[in-house]
């Protein structure tokens, strides 16, 4: 087994994970919150990566696959709605968007 | 002659669906003119058949058609059966001949009210019933028609729905139907219980296997439907109340459809009430104590057409009276006379209600005769045949039905004495009617109101059939003469006769019939000379006796008792369940249960903010709850 231990992988992704969910939780651009998503994906696929190479099963790998096709079709969604939103000429602050309000 | 009475029973059916489908796509002319054809080919049907029946021998004059089964449920079947005799040929000659005339006089009488068309439709479906009634070959069909029928006369007595008189008249007559058909339906499960069959025949037949409960109940379920569709007592309150209906309607309920129901399905279920000789005692009996109420209440009536339909009641008491001894040819010939003789009653009524635009109070009418003699000549006739004045119709039927009490015997001549006392009342209350209404000097009401239809006392259309019944009510009696000949018997003899042993009792001798003739007619022209001295002639002052008037008025206060006794206790009963149970547990548990949701979802509904982070937030917070518990929890 060449390389760092599993640990470090697991720490740079939570470290990854965590920045991501701070970037959701307090920026308000959609932008940057789709962003921080991203960041958050990467962790997990990190994660899932380190894994697969301390078990030796490909199974991890091609999860992180997976993920990462999942995340690019959601990226166009929402990058779609974003530029759908400024053409409408509608604020870009998640803050605004609060018409669900119960 | 099978085609004959299918043609008979359905071509009202047709006429009356044609004038649904069609709506508004027929003059209101054309609806009536349908209607009137439709009733006029179920006559002809029924002639056809007549004429076939005529042509065979007396033993097969009786003949089913079966169309499929209707019904069938394990080892009971039951089948949409026609059943073409004489007792079902003679009836359906009457209800489609005079319900022909009766609907061709609503073309003219109901001219330029709302809803004509509704109107054809339902008369045309109420003589459909009716043919169902008579013609179904099986007590099943039977009951549906006899159901039919109570629906029809519900949906014509309630035909002005704006006037919530005729809808509480309407309800009235078919909850007292309804309850006549509970105890028909009844009966109809223990024939079914205990025989397996519905069809006439086979249920007869069965009938000697039957313990004597079981037939005594069947017939006493039969005699409660009997009594409450031709409105004897003590289920009679909805048959006075049921002349908010148009007079048409009235005359269609009362000559052709739906009262004689009752004597008809006596008559045709004789083998059962044979066998329950109390039941029958108990019918005859019935019809002996209509006949003298129903004549008593007559005589303070002021309202034309009450007068006649309680005339119509005693009338039928005394069908009732003769089936009940086992006389059926005479039941069915009275139900025949007076067909004629009330159908030619009400018309004419109509006709004076008609010219008094709308009013039927007999004391704003009088002196009538000077405005419309031809009308009052009609009138005249009516009331001498139901007053059973020879050679008028009604004097040769009612004749025979009280002769055949007097051969019965014992209990017959108490029947005969109420029947005797029943003619002196039937003259009392006719004439005074009469009076009323023809004679003496014409009254203001009359004079500022009177308006005549063109110069003629009624449109064509309304003075031929009152015509045609005219002639009907003279002759009509002369088919079966007492002692000279009777074909009416003779032919109606292979269904009413069972067992020739019975017949000797109920057949009066030529001496018994004059007897009773001369003693009912000199008691019916005492009535009439009594008329016309209180209100004619005015010689004498009609006696006040206010105890006595006021208990007639009251109709004997069988209403105020079924108030009191039926009507009062379910209010009390309903009103104390809606306070303590209805409004409380039921209504209070739904309340609380909305209640309870509603303050639910107002709190849920506050934690969605609409604010992404919020949401965000408690995602995280959700799963680092979860992963601190998996961690500890290991």
């Amino acid at each position: 087994m060449l390389g760092p231990d599993v640990a470090w992988y697991l720490g740079i992704a939570a470290a990854l994970f965590a920045t991501g969910t701070l970037g959701v939780l307090v920026r308000r651009s959609p932008l940057i919150v789709l962003l921080s998503l991203e960041l958050m994906l990467n962790g997990a696929n990190l994660a899932l990566i380190g894994f697969a190479r301390q078990f030796g099963d490909m199974g991890g790998q091609v999860f992180a696959l997976t993920v990462m096709a999942v995340a690019a079709s959601e990226v166009v969604v929402g990058l779609g709605l974003i530029v759908a939103m400024s053409r409408r000429r509608v604020e870009l602050d998640v803050d605004r968007m609060n018409r669900l309000r119960g | 002659m099978a085609v004959g009475a299918w043609i008979c029973l359905l071509a009202p059916l047709a006429g009356a669906l044609l004038i649904t489908l069609a709506g508004t796509r027929i003059s209101r002319r054309a609806a009536g003119l349908v209607s009137t054809l439709s009733v006029a080919v179920a006559f002809g049907g029924a002639l056809t058949a007549f004429f076939a029946l005529l042509g065979r021998g007396a033993e097969k004059r009786a003949e089913s058609t079966t169309a499929w089964t209707w019904l069938s449920a394990g080892e009971f079947q039951a089948g949409l059966t026609l059943l073409v005799d004489p007792l079902s040929v003679l009836m359906a000659l009457i209800v489609s001949g005079v319900g022909t005339l009766i609907v061709a006089y609503s073309i003219g009488y109901m001219h330029g009210a709302v809803e004509e068309r509704r109107y054809f439709a339902y008369m045309a479906l109420f003589v459909f019933s009716m043919l169902l009634l008579v013609l179904g070959g099986n007590f099943l069909l039977l009951l549906a028609g006899w159901g039919l029928v109570a629906l029809s006369s519900y949906l014509l007595i309630g035909f002005e729905h704006e006037r919530p008189s005729a809808v509480a008249a309407a309800k009235k007559a078919f909850v007292m139907n309804a309850f006549g058909d509970a105890a028909f339906a009844l009966a109809l499960f223990v024939l079914i219980f205990r025989t397996g069959t519905l069809d006439f025949g086979g249920a007869f037949a069965a009938l000697d296997d039957m313990s004597s409960t079981a037939v005594n109940l069947v017939a006493l379920g039969l005699l409660a439907g009997a009594v409450a569709k031709s409105a004897q007592i003590p289920l009679h309150t909805w048959l006075p109340d049921a002349m908010e209906g148009p007079t048409p309607v009235s005359a269609l309920i009362h000559a052709a459809t739906m009262v004689t129901a009752g004597v008809y399905l006596i008559v045709r279920a004789h083998p059962v009430f044979e066998a329950a000789p109390a039941i029958s005692g108990l019918a005859a009996g019935l019809g002996a104590v209509t006949l003298l109420a129903a004549g008593l209440i007559a005589l303070v009536q002021t309202d034309i057409k009450r007068v006649i339909a309680y005339s119509t009641m005693s009338q039928i008491g005394y069908m009732f009276l003769a089936a009940g001894i086992g006389a059926y040819a005479s039941a069915m010939f009275h139900l025949m006379t007076h067909a004629f003789f009330k159908a030619l009653l009400f018309l004419a009524a109509g006709i004076v209600i008609h010219a008094l635009v709308g009013q039927q109070d007999m004391r704003q009418m009088g002196g009538l005769g000077r405005y419309m003699p031809m009308t009052r000549i009609a009138f005249w006739i009516g009331a001498l045949a139901l007053a059973a004045i020879p050679p008028f119709s009604g004097f040769f039927s009612k004749d025979s039905i009280l002769a055949s009490a007097l051969a019965e015997g014992g209990y017959g001549v108490a029947l005969l004495v109420a029947g005797l006392v029943g003619t002196f009342l039937t003259a009392v209350y006719t004439f005074r009617m009469l009076f009323l209404v023809f004679g003496g000097e014409p009254s203001p009401f009359v004079r500022e109101h009177y308006h005549a239809h063109g110069g003629k006392e009624g449109p064509f259309s309304m003075t031929a059939p009152v015509a045609t019944l005219g002639v009907l009510a003279v002759i009509g009696g002369w088919i079966q003469v007492a002692g000279l000949w009777h074909p009416l018997s003779d032919f109606l003899d292979p269904i009413t006769i069972v067992d020739r042993e019975h017949l000797s009792l109920m057949e009066p001798t030529l001496t018994q019939d004059l007897v009773v003739a001369a003693i009912s007619l000199a008691l019916s022209l005492a009535g009439i000379a009594l008329a016309w001295l209180l209100w004619s002639a005015r010689r004498a002052r009609v006696p006040e006796a206010a105890a006595a008037r006021r208990t007639l008025e009251q109709r004997l206060y069988f209403d105020w008792l079924y108030d009191r006794v039926f009507y009062a206790p379910a209010v009390a009963v309903a009103n104390a369940w809606r306070r303590y149970v209805e409004d409380p547990v039921i209504g209070g548990s739904i309340d609380g249960i909305a209640g309870g949701a509603r303050g639910l979802g107002g709190r849920v509904g506050q934690a969605q903010t609409g604010l992404l982070r919020t949401y965000a937030l408690a995602i995280a917070l959700g799963a680092a709850l979860l992963t601190l518990v998996f961690l500890s929890a290991r």
